[in-house]
């Protein structure tokens, strides 16, 4: 009996040891080495690009890179645009809630974009900014800070994937079609690609008075020369 | 019809269908489309109408779903159809505009040189052509007046009532169709005499026809759609405060006191002007109605608290009905014309900086909106003291 046991542990632990060895030719350690990603954010105003690119060496088998990346109640996606730009380029961004396109930004949340990478691993995607809160100091600019996006990565050749020290397995959908979820591996010891930040122009609450007092005026003043010509000119 | 006016609308056509043949190819060419984005708006909607679901699904859809549903061969038959309906109603405009010239007493030359005007004005022409459907009201406003003009009045009420339903604007012109339709008070009678006397068969019937036309589409809208339809075709617009860059005087204000308690209060004190200028015009000018619906949407649009360039279209197509009993000199026309380009240009200058440059332009475009509402003002005022208008018929008293 204890030799059956025996037997079984270690055909056990080969089975385990032989799966373990697949999944580390999966991401074996010299490409998880030569990962490399940049994002820059491209434009000026409140219309800019978020250029994103996932590098890395040599593998013989196929692997697709996934982007999370969380955004801030700062800045929106235009759902519509990216499907335009989906079938234009073939762009591929899935966002995880409905983002309102005209709301200011005390009044939004933040919503996360999932972009999926294929082909050259680089992607552009357009983000916008939101009106902000008027400042009351001379502070001209209010500055959005877009945090650096989680690396996944999966092949169709895995099945398995094994967490390691600096990476973690986590779930999110296959592809942007959104029609079911599969393992990826989060790449977590990227060297700091740093965040990226845009400025967005705030208007100046210290001129509340004087724009009041400018814009009553004047639509007073406009309001009176038309009433008193039409009173000159009517047929009463 | 003559050769002048075959050869008027044949340019129009032409230019036309070259424009929307330039933009099917810029939009499949370029990375700045032709196409605006709101026919894309449209055809979405449209689509979730086809597909059995509420347009109202498709984000910033504030129309009727009348229009997502004239609209649904966009998705059933070509992406194209929109535009080439658009494009109809502009050149049809042209014709209702050249039909209420002659009723009106126009010479024949003159009514060809004011829908030129219209016909191969680039504002209407690449409005149109890139889809969207201001055209669309023109027509109904237009067939509106030449119903009431040429007498057809239960025609006329019906179009009204569709004009209202399409987009809230023309309601400003119920009170100088009634105006107009009331009996004259006379010094024989007293003043409550004349109150309801004042209330002729006409206008009853205009009121009845006009309501009983816009309460059936939208009882029928509200049975099938529910909230989101009277909201997102009608309260949105009554409430909308865009404090985001626009043409508005009130634009900075709006955006500066978005998140204060007394913005409401402040709202309804903006308000006053249009409310003011729209009941004295509508005495002053009840004898005239196109002069008067055009006096009434120009000071609309003008002191509005949202203000884009697609709302001048509402009264440009009035401006060819206008303009023969204008006695205008040419030199100072083209003036006004300028100063109103001019004042747009400002505008335009320090927006496109702050939208696209990320420049802090806001007091250089407040103070570009308030030039803009002094111009538009100035160009109303010369329109006003220049014009000649029709005398009012001596209506029949006992």
């Amino acid at each position: 009996m204890c030799n059956f046991y025996y037997l079984l542990a270690t055909l056990l632990y080969f089975i385990h040891h032989g799966n373990s060895q697949k999944a580390d030719n999966c991401f074996p350690s010299e490409f998880l080495e030569s990962l490399s990603m940049s994002v820059k954010i491209t434009k000026a105003g409140f219309h800019r690009d978020l250029q994103y690119s996932v590098q890395w060496g040599k593998v013989d088998h196929d692997v697709k890179a996934l982007l999370v990346q969380k955004l801030p109640s700062g800045v929106y996606m235009d759902e519509y645009q990216l499907e335009t730009l989906k079938q234009d380029t073939g762009l591929e961004v899935l966002l995880d809630s409905k983002v309102d396109l005209e709301a200011p930004e005390y009044l939004s949340s933040g919503f996360t974009a999932l972009v999926f990478l294929s082909g050259k691993h680089e992607a552009t995607v357009p983000v916008h900014g939101r009106y902000h809160r008027p400042s009351n100091s001379s502070q001209k600019r209010v500055t959005v800070d877009i945090e650096s996006p989680r690396l996944l990565l999966r092949s169709d050749q895995c099945e398995t994937l094994r967490a390691r020290v600096h990476h973690a397995v986590t779930d999110a959908p296959c592809t942007v079609r959104n029609h079911s979820f599969c393992s990826w591996l989060e790449i977590r010891d990227l060297k700091d690609t740093g965040a990226v930040s845009l400025e967005i122009p705030v208007g100046d609450s210290s001129m509340i008075l004087s724009v009041c007092v400018g814009t009553v005026l004047t639509a007073a003043l406009s309001c009176f020369y038309l009433l008193r010509s039409i009173w000159k000119h009517g047929t009463f | 019809m003559d050769v002048r006016v075959c050869g008027m609308f044949s340019a129009a056509v032409l230019i036309r269908l070259v424009l929307l043949l330039f933009g099917v190819y810029q939009d499949q060419n370029l990375q700045l489309k032709y196409t605006d984005v709101d026919y894309h708006v449209f055809t979405d909607a449209s689509r979730f109408i086809t597909q059995g679901e509420s347009p109202y699904s498709r984000s910033t859809f504030r129309y009727t779903p009348l229009l997502a549903l004239i609209l649904t061969p966009n998705v059933l038959l070509t992406a194209h159809f929109g535009k080439l309906l658009f494009v109809a109603c502009d050149l049809l405009s042209g014709l209702l505009v050249l039909r209420l010239l002659a009723l009106r007493g126009a010479s024949h030359s003159t009514a060809c040189v004011c829908c030129g005007l219209w016909l191969l004005n680039p504002l209407p022409i690449g409005v149109s052509t890139r889809g969207n459907a201001e055209s669309l009201l023109a027509v109904l406003v237009l067939s509106t007046l030449l119903c009431l003009e040429s007498r057809r009045r239960t025609s006329a009420a019906i179009l009204f009532g569709l004009s209202v339903h399409m987009k809230i604007y023309p309601v400003t012109y119920a009170l100088p169709i009634a105006l107009s339709l009331a009996e004259a008070p006379s010094r024989k009678r007293g003043l409550i005499q004349n109150l309801i006397r004042c209330f002729s068969k006409d206008l009853l019937l205009f009121a009845a026809v006009s309501g009983s036309v816009f309460l059936a589409l939208n009882v029928t809208f509200y049975c099938i759609y529910g909230w989101d339809f009277l909201h997102e075709t009608y309260l949105y617009h009554v409430t909308r405060r865009d404090i985001r860059h626009n043409f508005s005087p009130y634009f900075y204000l709006l955006y500066l006191t978005a998140e204060r308690s007394w913005s409401g209060s402040l709202a309804l004190v903006c308000f006053l002007p249009q409310l003011l200028l729209l009941l004295l015009s509508s005495l002053a000018f009840r004898s005239d109605l196109p002069f008067c619906c055009f006096l009434h949407t120009a000071i609309f649009v003008s002191f509005n608290k949202v203000c884009t360039s697609q709302y001048f279209l509402w009264y440009l197509c009035l401006l060819p009905v206008v303009l023969p009993r204008l006695t205008l000199s040419l030199r100072r026309g083209f003036g006004l014309l300028l100063l109103w380009f001019v004042g747009q240009a400002l505008w335009l200058s320090p927006a496109y900086y702050l939208e696209f440059e990320g420049w802090n332009s806001f007091a250089l475009i407040w103070m570009a909106g308030l030039l803009f509402l002094l111009i538009n003002s100035l160009i109303l005022g010369q329109i006003i003291c220049h014009y000649r208008p029709v005398e009012a018929q001596q209506k029949k008293t006992d």
